[in-house]
């Protein structure tokens, strides 16, 4: 079960991603943010607030467009995460890529 | 040897049958020169009537063994024989009759002994044809034989042999209880004439033949009755052989069944059209289901569906139309009795037509019924559109044809629509066919690579008599992503690695193989762990997908040293056990995963650290499946439940501890509960 909700809040795009994200569902996770990166922001947000499992073809998504984020100077953040889904992002080493934080204030913040 | 004397039967029985004939020649020759010399032969007449029955049954037995030889049942074959025997047997004596019609009233004419000569010829001929026609009925009866039938057969065949007998009790004369007899064996005979299934089945030429041989047999048998009772009252035969209830009852016998067929066939002659049309449908039925092959194509089908159709509807032109593409190939089916012109001019006519127009267009929710419809053609007057459905959707139509004006009734339509989806079956049934060879075709492929994947994977892991180890692997699918491997790069050092392709199933099984290429090829560099993962990102940055990374872990052992140096690259932590604190914990160290920085920077995300280890301590290699795995309730397998396991199985070898592992973790996620990811383990315990 995925649900991927895409709101905008100008200039910021959130992606709020909700259940768990595995290699059956990891494509839906893949064009949402493709729709997002089409509107042409430059600020995008990751909400897992409701995530409660990612495996690694969904990592594989997010690590997939870092390198054209830093190319075009998007700033992409993610927020939110449980304990237990931040430890798959740690083990990784996508915390040192990605910019994670504890909530959408936080990400808002920096 | 069964056989052999089934043959000697036969033979036998007609040896017999000419030896008691001579035998009945000679004594009544001897009685006729008794006669004419006034001598008192002395031969009772008891002795010829037993010849005379010896005689009946060994024709009886050669006919009953000749006929059954046969065994398919042939109808106008089995009339036929009994016509060709009536016609030889009365044709026969008709000659006698006329030779002696010819000799008027010579000396020749009352000559006694060519006289009794012909009567015996006449007598066996006569006897042969009765006999014979019997038995040749008694097939024909039993065709489609139920048990009241067979019964009922018994009865007259035990009947008859009585009547044979009979002559003993009433010496040849006629009085009551002759008549009594004949007239009971008459009306069993009429009883058995009512038994004529087989006459149906005959095509409407074959019964215009049969009706021409039981004429025959209707007139060979009459002729020959009326002869015989010109031979009674008679004073030059001296023993009367044919005043027999044994032959005037197969005379009744073969006379009502003849005439019975005879009258059965022609008033079947009107109808034999529509049980011949019938058994034509069922083998045009047989035919649509059974037309195709795997690797025949389906235009088969439609050429059949057609000619069945047109059969059943008795059209004169027919055609087809299929929808562009659905097919798999193009129509190449010809117009059956039309030409091209024709063809377009009703096409032409079938499109103005007001009921053509609601003819269903790609997909149907729907049975649908042909249409029949009426055409200003000079030609043809009638036509039929029958649509053809496959899936659930129309791929075409079929045009039927006829020169007369509403020739298509209810039960043309309903048989045709029969046919059509019949047809429509086997099309289905043939494409799903191929697809389950063409998935079977894959399976087998998925083992090769199954078994091609298995192959990558080390048999003989390398180590030496300072440390034991033993892994283990498994996939979700046919195939995965995890790899783990060993190598040595001399007497005392050795390099364990561990990874895990993100992903699982092919695409991930063609990185491992990758995976493997790259260890394989670098590890004989000698390189220290942090460079080599450098190196294998950067390798593995030019031919990994976008979205791919792979997790690693690898090891080098020193056994003189008694060190380990590491690196990981995003591979979940290995569990390290301290034999002498009795503590196992994870390894700490930080690092990237494989693929995930596709340029130099990796290599300030690579960390690289050295431990000494003692005797009875343990390593734990694994791959995220084991952590990963979840039982119903949705928890994980997690970090600490290995954890716990390694501190109360430490004492074990490698393979029990393995064992144990695996066992909880199958134990955990539940009997039928299946791990949705690939999994693997290494399990390292150094010793003296």
């Amino acid at each position: 079960m995925l649900e991927l909700k895409h709101i905008e809040e100008s200039p910021n795009h959130i992606l709020e991603v909700q259940g768990e994200i595995d290699a059956s569902n990891s494509v839906q996770l893949d064009e949402a943010m493709q729709e997002v990166i089409r509107t042409g922001t430059k600020n995008i947000l990751v909400d897992c607030s409701g995530l409660e499992y990612i495996s690694s073809a969904g990592l594989g998504v997010f690590m997939s467009y870092l390198e054209d984020f830093k190319e075009q100077g998007i700033s992409f953040k993610i927020y939110g995460l449980s304990e237990k889904v931040f430890e798959v992002f740690k083990i990784l080493g996508l915390d040192q890529l990605i910019p994670i934080f504890t909530d959408k204030d936080a990400a808002l913040a920096s | 040897m069964f056989k052999a004397l089934k043959v000697n039967s036969g033979r036998l029985s007609v040896l017999l049958a000419i030896l008691v004939w001579l035998a009945l020649l000679f004594v009544d020759l001897v009685r006729v020169f008794g006669m004419v010399n006034e001598l008192e032969s002395g031969i009772r007449e008891e002795f010829t009537w037993v010849l005379e029955i010896l005689f009946f049954i060994s024709v009886y037995s050669f006919y009953n063994y000749s006929i059954n030889k046969g065994n398919q049942v042939n109808f106008l074959g089995l009339t036929w024989r009994a016509a060709s025997t009536g016609i030889f047997a009365s044709g026969f004596a008709l000659l006698v009759s006329l030779f002696y019609t010819s000799l008027g009233d010579g000396k020749l004419a009352n000559e006694p002994f060519l006289k009794n000569f012909f009567y015996h010829v006449n007598f066996a001929l006569t006897s042969i044809f009765l006999i014979s026609s019997t038995l040749l009925w008694k097939n024909l009866i039993l065709y489609q034989k139920t048990k009241r039938v067979v019964k009922q057969w018994q009865a007259f065949e035990f009947m008859l042999l009585i009547s044979m007998l009979f002559i003993f009790f009433n010496q040849n004369t006629l009085d009551y209880s002759f008549l009594f007899g004949m007239v009971l064996l008459i009306g069993f005979g009429i009883v058995l004439s009512v038994n004529l299934k087989w006459i149906p089945y005959l095509t409407f030429k074959e019964k215009w033949k049969s009706l021409l041989f039981l004429a025959i047999i209707i007139i060979a048998c009459s002729y020959l009755f009326l002869q015989l009772l010109g031979y009674s009252d008679r004073s030059e035969y001296m023993v009367n052989l044919t005043d027999n209830l044994f032959l005037v009852a197969l005379f009744s016998f073969i006379f009502t069944y003849a005439l019975f067929a005879f009258l059965v066939t022609l008033f079947n002659l009107p109808t034999s059209s529509v049980f011949e049309q019938k058994l034509t449908e069922a083998l045009s039925f047989q035919r649509l289901s059974q037309s195709i092959q795997p690797d025949e194509n389906e235009e088969k089908v439609l050429d059949i569906l057609m000619d069945s159709c047109m059969s059943a509807s008795f059209s004169d032109g027919a055609w087809l139309e299929l929808n562009g593409k659905i097919l798999e190939s193009g129509s190449n089916i010809e117009p059956r009795f039309i030409d091209k012109e024709t063809k377009e001019e009703i096409a032409k006519l079938i499109g103005q037509n007001k009921a053509s127009r609601e003819f269903p267009e790609d997909e149907i929710l729907h049975e649908i019924e042909p249409i029949p419809i009426r055409l200003e053609h000079p030609k043809f007057e009638s036509a039929l559109l029958v649509p053809l459905v496959l899936n659930k959707t129309v791929i075409g139509r079929m045009i039927l044809l006829k020169e007369v004006k509403d020739g298509f009734n209810k039960e043309m339509i309903s048989i045709i629509t029969t046919f059509v989806r019949q047809a429509s079956i086997s099309v289905e049934n043939h494409r799903l066919l191929n697809q389950a060879i063409r998935n079977e075709r894959y399976q087998e492929e998925l083992k090769i690579a199954q078994r091609v994947q298995k192959a990558l994977l080390p048999d003989n892991l390398d180590h030496n008599e300072h440390f034991e180890i033993c892994a283990f692997s498994n996939t979700a699918d046919e195939v995965g992503g995890d790899y783990y491997d060993t190598f040595q790069l001399d007497e005392n050092r050795f390099v364990l690695i561990i990874g895990d392709v993100s992903g699982k199933g092919t695409s991930a099984a063609f990185h491992m193989s990758q995976m493997k290429g790259i260890f394989q090829s670098l590890i004989q560099l000698d390189l220290s762990p942090s460079e080599f993962m450098v190196k294998a990102n950067a390798a593995l940055s030019k031919c990994l997908e976008r979205n791919h990374f792979i997790t690693a872990s690898i090891f080098i052992l020193d056994t003189s040293k008694k060190s380990v140096c590491h690196a990981r690259a995003g591979h979940v932590p290995t569990l390290f056990f301290d034999h002498k604190t009795s503590q196992s914990e994870y390894l700490g160290i930080e690092g990237l995963g494989l693929g995930i920085l596709r340029n130099k920077q990796y290599s300030n995300h690579v960390e690289e650290k050295t431990f000494h280890y003692s005797d009875g301590d343990l390593l734990v290699l694994f791959t995220d499946g084991i952590v990963e795995a979840k039982n119903d309730k949705s928890q994980q397998f997690g970090y600490e439940r290995i954890r716990n396991l390694l501190e109360v199985y430490n004492a074990l070898s490698p393979e029990e501890i393995q064992e144990k592992i695996i066992q909880s973790l199958h134990g955990f996620v539940g009997g039928d509960g299946l791990i949705d990811d690939d999994y693997s383990m290494m399990v390292v315990k150094f010793k003296e």
